[in-house]
């Protein structure tokens, strides 16, 4: 409908709970194509804003447009294209990894068939196709991440919503998925992620937004944030005012 | 630390009850107090006859006997409701330097959850011999009341031990199929026992006449009653020993127990049963579209794996067999001719009123925080409700198919036409129970655990639900039927199932056009109630 929009375009977004703002006026445009990290302490709004984007949960007040098309009135043509990786789980236990993947092909539209083919070859490709039978009950928490991040894949979305992708994943692991998701930035895709390992951002975002307290703090593209003296991390901690609060306790 | 963990417990309560699920406690208010008001009123008669003076002779009978039916019923109710009440998470608890034995204590101390109804009944009881002037009267107390405590105490220390050594044998795969079949069926002996018209006598003498009271009941009745103390009150203590003795035995080995290591889900199926259920999941897709198909399916294989809804379905046709088969062919009353008429009829209804705790009635229940992927895809709410209700649909007609089968190995004769009237019944009730189910999903959700077998007390919303909904569900139904006898007309019958019929439909559609815009205005409320977890005490 409108190939020039940006990825994501927020304005004036805000999530209050009671008197509290969990988000709190943010305003952020992602352009199409690229790999952006959104970053914040714990509890500065990032899971919110993310789950605000999937319209799991609806905004106090503000407007979002993903690929161009505004939530929620769009919200089914907007699912369609994008893939989401929550923070929480969304797999279902009783199900194997080929059967999950499968289902979720097909909630996206893929003929059975399909469906299934492409399930088989991304287990194939998240090294889960060793252990067919395997439930998800019994899958460690690395593999869940796995499948999840397969699950995303399946539909071939345009932009990724992903919430701490590489937690609780090994290095070989989260190599995978790295390489996977900067294979689908070169063919066009946008991707939007959170993550507590800055030197992953550092290394793979483009442009990085910091909220602290709901609010955007600090956004930029990686060279504007960094200096030659300051890593992204020393900019992270000086903008979200963290202390070493724990030098005034003696009996630490 | 005991008193650590129980405000832990009582600050996940507070935030429970503060929260979203606070028009749900209004039903569990008003089950709670219908459920524990019939049970005041049998506090209250038996405070009456123990209070007798009159009472005499039938008090050395009647007490023990009453004391028995406290016994069986703290320590099977449990079990047989598959409603074990709260219990300590271990894996939540284990991590601190707790000692043992503090656990343990608030462990037997929850078992007051599952029985306080029981301390109701006791409490009138005792009461009632303390108003008894033949007994010594309120300047007996001690007497009186410390062999009954005594008999709490033996049934706290013994539920706390039985409800560890299942819920450890429970996680045994088809084991705790096999373990809680053969359960129910003990726990229908006693009406299998008495319909077999067979004399109770001697097992009464047995039971509440044993000589020097060898049983607890016995012993309390002989120490109140003022018939023996010394040797009775050894037989307590030695009883409460026991207990106490196997409970933290239970405990310890539930302590050190590794569920995971001995339950793999995916384990002892062979090839041919595999490829069975394979074609079991995938008919749906012969007949429905997809996204439909896709939910059906994943909907059938989830709960066939989920050991709570195993067990569930499972207790729909044997339990249902083995309670109404007693009251229908045993009996000798014109009741029971109604009864026996419609058996199939009335065991199906049963089996699909069961099945709606882990169904229908819960339907993102055992998908806990997975249920946001309903909200995530492409796929309208309707549709994600739709295919969850085709799935319980599919899952009740194997229930009926299995009650019936299970109906002609017994040699109980079917007509075609009980048959038909079986499943237009249960489809009917159904239709409605599926309409109330997608309002309740949405407006009163609720996570479950599919690997826990038990569920909450009588105090959980899902009995609250059942016990103001049912009655509204089968009320079409008993029209019908009521219909049918005071007219004597098998048409005005059909007529009316054909109008319930109708009606259901137009209830069905309204409620799912309700839920759904229910589902999308508090979808954040009913993810956040499905991800929500507990506290230190699992009440689930």
């Amino acid at each position: 409908m409108n190939g020039l929009a940006p990825a994501i375009e927020i304005r004036d977004l805000r999530k209050l709970y009671g008197s509290k703002a969990a988000v709190d006026g943010l305003s952020l445009t992602v352009p199409r194509g690229s790999f952006f990290g959104f970053l914040g302490p714990n509890g500065a709004g990032k899971s919110t804003t993310i789950r605000m984007l999937t319209g799991l949960i609806p905004p106090t007040s503000g407007s979002i447009e993903l690929l161009g098309m505004p939530i929620p009135e769009q919200e089914i043509d907007i699912k369609k294209r994008i893939g989401l990786v929550p923070d929480e789980s969304l797999l279902f236990d009783r199900l194997t990894g080929a059967e999950f993947l499968e289902f979720v092909g097909r909630m996206y539209g893929l003929a059975r068939p399909v469906a299934k083919e492409r399930a088989s070859e991304l287990l194939g490709l998240f090294e889960l196709a060793d252990q067919p039978r395997k439930l998800i009950a019994e899958y460690s928490k690395g593999m869940r991440k796995r499948v999840a991040m397969a699950a995303s894949l399946i539909h071939r979305p345009e932009l990724f919503l992903m919430d701490e992708p590489f937690e609780g994943v090994d290095a070989v692991g989260a190599r995978l998925m790295k390489d996977i998701l900067l294979d689908q930035v070169r063919h066009g895709a946008t991707i939007f992620l959170t993550s507590h390992v800055l030197e992953v951002v550092e290394r793979l975002c483009d442009r990085v937004a910091i909220i602290n307290e709901g609010k955007i703090v600090r956004e930029g593209t990686m060279q504007e944030l960094r200096s030659a003296s300051e890593t992204l991390e020393d900019v992270f901690v000086r903008v979200v005012g963290a202390e070493r609060a724990f030098e005034r306790l003696d009996w630490l | 630390m005991i008193a650590a963990i129980l405000r832990a417990q009582w600050l996940s309560m507070r935030s429970f009850r503060l929260d979203s699920r606070r028009r749900s406690a209004i039903f569990s208010i008003i089950t709670a107090l219908v459920w524990y008001g019939f049970w005041t009123v049998l506090a209250y008669l038996a405070e009456e006859f123990t209070a007798s003076p009159a009472a005499g002779n039938l008090l050395l009978t009647g007490l023990p006997a009453g004391l028995m039916f406290v016994f069986l019923y703290w320590q099977l109710a449990p079990i047989v409701s598959a409603s074990m009440g709260a219990s300590l998470d271990l894996k939540k608890l284990l991590i601190y330097p707790v000692p043992h034995r503090e656990l343990f204590v608030i462990e037997v101390l929850l078992r007051l959850t599952t029985c306080a109804e029981m301390l109701l009944v006791l409490g009138g009881s005792v009461t009632g011999l303390l108003r008894n002037p033949i007994y010594g009267g309120i300047r007996a107390a001690p007497r009186i009341i410390a062999p009954f405590l005594m008999f709490v105490f033996f049934n706290l220390l013994l539920s706390a031990g039985l409800r560890n050594l299942l819920e450890r044998l429970l996680t045994h795969k088809r084991v705790r199929e096999i373990l809680m079949l053969a359960l129910v069926i003990s726990a229908a002996l006693p009406q299998l026992y008495i319909s077999s018209r067979t004399s109770m006598g001697a097992v009464r003498h047995l039971l509440t006449e044993a000589p020097g009271g060898f049983w607890p009941w016995t012993a309390v009745t002989r120490i109140a009653l003022r018939q023996e103390s010394f040797y009775s009150s050894l037989i307590l203590v030695w009883w409460s020993v026991a207990a106490l003795a196997f409970g933290r035995s239970q405990f310890e080995r539930s302590l050190h127990y590794d569920a995971q290591a001995t339950a793999s889900p995916t384990a002892g199926l062979n090839g041919r049963t595999r490829s069975r259920l394979e074609a079991f999941y995938r008919l749906p897709a012969l007949f429905l579209p997809d996204p439909l198909a896709a939910i059906v399916e994943k909907e059938l294989r989830a709960l066939s794996r989920t050991p709570r809804f195993r067990m569930v379905f499972i207790m729909g046709f044997s339990f249902g067999l083995l309670v109404w088969l007693p009251i229908t062919f045993g009996g000798r009353g014109p009741g029971s001719t109604v009864v026996s008429d419609h058996y199939l009829t009335i065991v199906s209804v049963y089996a699909l009123t069961l099945l709606g705790q882990v169904s229908y009635l819960n339907t993102f229940g055992f998908d806990r925080s997975a249920a946001q992927i309903y909200f995530s895809v492409p796929v309208s709410i309707a549709k994600s409700l739709v295919g969850k209700n085709i799935a319980a649909v599919l899952f009740i007609l194997v229930e009926m198919l299995a009650v019936t089968l299970a109906s002609l190995v017994l040699r109980i004769g079917i007509a075609p036409g009980k048959l038909a009237e079986a499943f237009a019944v249960t489809a009917i009730v159904g239709v409605y129970l599926l309409a109330i189910g997608n309002m309740a999903s949405v407006h009163f959700p609720r996570a479950m655990n599919p690997e826990r077998v038990s569920q909450g007390g009588a105090a959980s919303r899902m009995q609250a639900l059942i016990f103001v909904f049912y009655p509204i569900a089968l009320l079409p139904v008993f029209l019908a039927f009521w219909a049918k006898y005071v007219f004597q007309s098998q048409l005005i019958f059909v007529l009316i199932l054909c109008f319930a019929a109708a009606l259901g439909m137009v209830v069905y559609w309204i409620a799912m056009e309700s839920a759904v815009g229910a589902a999308v205005q508090r979808r954040e409320k009913i993810l956040m109630e499905l991800s929500r977890s507990e506290g230190p005490v699992a009440t689930e």
